[in-house]
């Protein structure tokens, strides 16, 4: 799937700008300090929130003004790869979510199976073998010689 | 002749064998993502107590070398850097091994550092306190005129330089999240207690660069490409060596000159020197795609950085990094209060660092070398294997920093942002300067202010913050000076 660049730097800008606002808002729950400095604790992101919202009007006017070259077509993954992604987020979101309650062992086994799978492995014996044997060798050289504890 | 006496306990066998055994471990341990040569020197402190001072705190010097060095390793290979000091040498060491010459990267990587360190141990030995007097001078307004010179690379580093200029400011905005540094007041939390402390450096670089990486894989995994697997020799070759001979010197004189001034760091010098050397490059449009001088330049200046950050530390007390400040606490445990007076009442104890901080160079660069072929062979993995052993590194490594769960989804949000980044043409590595940097440019620049009664002219009152503010200026406009440059040659030729 091919997108131009133009296009997506618009939505882009459009996105920054969106971004910019809701950061606003939240810039105003920051509480001033108590020193007579006009350089309070919001005086840099209101700075930083400024230039970007600038900097991404700027975004929008290049992309409407460009012209469409197609050396600058951006190549997007196909709709399978897309959701292997997704997937993949998902799966590093639950287990970054599991591995505080279930464990380091139970939880990294299975992560590192179902990666394995989502990543196309239709191997059997190495889905199930090197998951245990990569996951048991780590644990033992963090835990054992490097002594980083694991839950 | 006392110098002699003081350096003789440092060719006892059972000392040497410690200092090499500890740049073995500091080697591992920052070539494993995530896992620092702090974190190292820290775990390995109380192996020290029942040592000798020169013994113990040369262990330590070899595991905060070894461990600086070791970060290259899973750079240059995996995309995934084993410390902050190695998150430059992606840029250049990656591309260089998808050529198939991971070798010949991890041998201008060790050559780099090698050098680097010896250049550095030489000013620490013979400079040390009239450097450190440099370190002094050093007040908010000089940091802030040094943050944001160092903040102008993102304009060199960016091919798109709109774009470039959001990557960076959307770092200095995120680096903004949790405490402020001067009143305390909560920023941008939402009432998460593992923000309070803002985003953790290393899982966000972490994600930025490895789990982004990986995403990538996917994509190329389905497009059934076919991964490079050559590792080539180990020794660059004569063309790269001479390529990379002002990138060495330019490095580790910058690593040197940036590790005397406590807080900031390996991670900032090798930016530095990265932008200095492509700056002065005939050739800068090969860094970033593969170039030998790219990885000279980040690995000197990063190992420089060890034996300089002991400058401040033993002349005037000062850590000159988080590393070096769990350094301070070693030399502490042995009964020794660092500061000028170390050198009168133990020089043999000031001695003996500088001339371990030399052994442990130069062991670094034997084990490095010798490593390079078994490190060479994790390529050699299948790809999808390699990338599930990764993303289990990555989150153990991101992990064990602060022991918080929050630092895990720090690490996923920002492999997302990174992915979407990268397809997108805005530049991770302006990301990752701005987050180094935003803390100390911010601070500064507010602490600055306080101290002056905001009156903005106080940060162009002194020689220092006018020789940065002034490379700041040229900095930022050299890539359109540059582009002028060129267009005048091209005119000329015609």
């Amino acid at each position: 799937m091919v997108l131009r660049e133009q296009k997506a730097d618009l939505w882009i800008g459009a996105g920054l700008l969106l971004f910019c606002g809701f950061v606003s808002w939240r810039t105003t729950y920051i509480k001033q300090g108590i020193g007579s400095s006009a350089a309070g604790p919001s005086f840099l992101p209101w700075l930083v929130i400024g230039l970007i919202a600038l900097l991404s009007v700027l975004l929008i006017v290049r992309a409407l003004r460009a012209e469409r070259t197609p050396e600058t077509d951006i190549m997007m993954p196909g709709k399978r790869v897309l959701v292997a992604m997704a997937g993949f987020t998902l799966l590093m979101i639950c287990y970054a979510a599991a591995f505080m309650p279930i464990g380091y062992l139970p939880s990294t086994l299975v992560a590192f199976i179902v990666g394995l799978l989502l990543l196309g492995e239709r191997n059997w014996l190495l889905v199930v073998l090197f998951p245990v044997g990569m996951t048991l060798a780590i644990y033992f050289g963090f835990t054992e010689l490097l002594s980083v504890w694991l839950p | 002749m006392d110098t002699i006496a003081f350096l003789a306990p440092l060719f006892e066998p059972q000392v040497l064998l410690a200092i090499a055994l500890g740049t073995l471990g500091g080697l591992v341990i920052g070539a494993l993502p995530g896992l620092t040569a702090t974190m190292g020197v820290a775990l390995l402190i109380p192996l020290t107590f029942g040592m000798t001072p020169v013994m113990g705190l040369n262990m330590l010097i070899g595991i905060y070398i070894g461990g600086i060095y070791g970060g290259c390793v899973s750079s240059i290979l995996l995309r995934t850097p084993g410390t902050p000091a190695s998150a430059a040498t992606v840029l250049d060491g990656y591309p260089m091994a998808q050529k198939g010459a991971a070798g010949r990267a991890l041998g201008m990587a060790t050559i780099a550092s090698t050098i680097g360190g010896l250049i550095a141990a030489v000013v620490l030995a013979t400079l040390a306190p009239q450097l450190a007097g440099i370190a002094l001078k050093f007040g908010a307004a000089e940091y802030f005129a040094l943050a944001l010179f160092g903040l102008t690379i993102i304009a060199s580093l960016s091919g798109d330089l709109l774009k470039g200029a959001i990557s960076g400011l959307l770092g200095i905005l995120i680096s903004t999240v949790g405490a402020d540094p001067i009143s305390g007041v909560m920023r941008y939390t939402f009432g998460i207690h593992g923000f309070a402390s803002g985003f953790s450096f290393t899982p966000a670089l972490i994600g930025l660069f490895a789990l982004s990486e990986l995403f990538t894989q996917m994509e190329r995994i389905a497009a059934n490409e076919e991964p490079i697997r050559g590792a080539s020799g180990r020794w660059p070759t004569r063309a790269e060596m001479s390529e990379s001979k002002g990138a060495l010197i330019r490095g580790s004189l910058i690593g040197t000159l940036i590790g005397i001034i406590p807080g900031t760091g390996s991670g900032t010098a090798s930016w530095i020197a990265y932008n200095e050397t492509r700056r002065a490059s005939k050739t800068p449009e090969k860094f970033g795609t593969g170039y030998a001088p790219g990885i000279a330049a980040t690995e000197s200046a990063n190992n420089a950085v060890c034996a300089a950050a002991l400058i401040p530390l033993l002349a005037l007390g000062i850590p000159g990094d988080v590393v070096t400040a769990v350094l301070m606490g070693g030399l502490l445990i042995q009964g020794l209060a660092p500061g000028p007076m170390l050198f009168q009442t133990n020089p043999d104890v000031v001695v003996g660092m500088f001339g371990g901080t030399f052994i442990a160079t130069i062991f670094m660069f034997i084990f490095g070398m010798a490593l390079i072929p078994v490190f060479s062979r994790i390529l050699m993995i299948p790809r999808r294997l390699l990338a599930m052993s990764i993303v289990v590194f990555c989150f153990i490594g991101a992990f064990s920093i602060n022991l918080n769960p929050v630092d895990l989804y720090t690490m996923v949000g920002f492999g997302v942002l990174g992915w979407g980044m990268q397809k997108f043409g805005f530049s991770q590595a302006a990301l990752c300067i701005a987050l180094i940097l935003g803390p100390l440019l911010e601070s500064n620049l507010r602490r600055g202010l306080l101290q002056n009664d905001d009156n903005v002219l106080s940060f162009i009152s002194t020689p220092i913050t006018l020789l940065f503010l002034g490379l700041t200026v040229f900095s930022a406009a050299w890539p359109f000076l540059s582009r002028v440059i060129t267009r005048n040659r091209a005119a000329q030729h015609q």
